[in-house]
């Protein structure tokens, strides 16, 4: 039964997919401004939305491990494969993010790459989790998921940072699309759709791409308890 | 259609072709990552 929910979902996430890309490349007309360019914003934008929430299960994950963690067990472990999902897809997306970023930027401003607040904010978003990953996979013993936890929980920090960074300093990155200024926001209803259909897609599939890593998480969780006690019992 | 027009042509399909390399490379991992656990329990199994 899980499976087939899962794989009906998968269906409908390509199908979404599809339609997406149909709506950015084909029916969204060229911005008045930047022209054809401007259509990576049906994808930059909102994997930089599957990011920031990603990041924020991560945090909660990372507020349950370090909450359950001496009381009760098991929900610390499902908490803690929650917070490793949640980043480790998260930078996935963010590298997406940072990748299509200066693409569109050297077209629409002559420039790869500038130390602009957006820009660097992001970055260093970015190298956080980096390094929240790293400290997962070469940190050993007992105390890593708590100091991945805590690293979790301040990395998080960033993300309203970045939110907010154009916003507050006006440099190299435009205002905002959307939640900007009075009278910002997409004019055109064609563009619109576009970008709300993309924005439906990415969430799907990166839902999807979560809930997997979250699973294959859990089995590793599992296997390295049960060797856990299989050593511990041979040890006896 | 202008050299600029190719050109932007050019950007946003490298934009896309990176961005499902990225995704279908991280799902491919994932997937590996899958089976391996699978692999691991199986083993444990046949030796329990």
């Amino acid at each position: 039964m899980k499976k087939l929910v899962l794989g009906l979902y998968a269906i409908a996430t390509v199908a979404l997919m599809i339609w997406g890309f149909y709506q950015a490349m084909y029916v969204a007309p060229d911005d008045a401004l930047q022209g054809y360019i401007f259509r990576i914003i049906y994808y930059h934008v909102p994997s930089a939305s599957v990011a920031f929430v990603f990041f924020a299960v991560s945090l909660f994950g990372s507020i349950g491990y370090l909450t359950f963690r001496r009381g009760n067990h098991d929900r610390a472990q499902i908490a803690d494969a929650w917070a490793l999902a949640g980043a480790e897809v998260g930078v996935v997306f963010c590298t997406v993010v940072l990748l299509t970023g200066p693409i569109w930027g050297r077209r629409a401003w002559g420039i790869w790459w500038t130390w602009d607040a957006r820009l660097t904010t992001t970055l260093v978003l970015w190298l956080i989790y980096v390094s929240y990953l790293l400290l997962r996979r070469f940190a050993a013993g007992p105390q890593m998921q708590t100091l991945a936890a805590v690293l979790g929980v301040f990395g998080a920090l960033d993300v309203p940072i970045v939110y907010m960074s154009n916003r507050w300093w006006r440099t190299q990155h435009p205002a905002p699309v959307f939640g900007g200024d009075p009278g910002s926001g997409m004019k055109d209803p064609a563009m619109l759709a576009a970008f709300g259909w993309n924005m439906l897609a990415w969430f799907a599939w990166g839902i999807f791409v979560l809930i997997l890593r979250y699973n294959v998480e859990r089995k590793h969780q599992q296997y390295a308890e049960q060797e856990a006690e299989e050593a511990l019992a041979a040890n006896l | 259609m202008s050299q600029a027009d190719i050109l932007d042509h050019q950007f946003v399909t490298a934009a896309y072709i990176i961005t499902w390399v990225l995704q279908l490379g991280y799902l491919a991992w994932l997937g590996l990552k899958w089976r391996s656990e699978k692999r691991n329990a199986e083993q444990r199994q046949k030796r329990g």
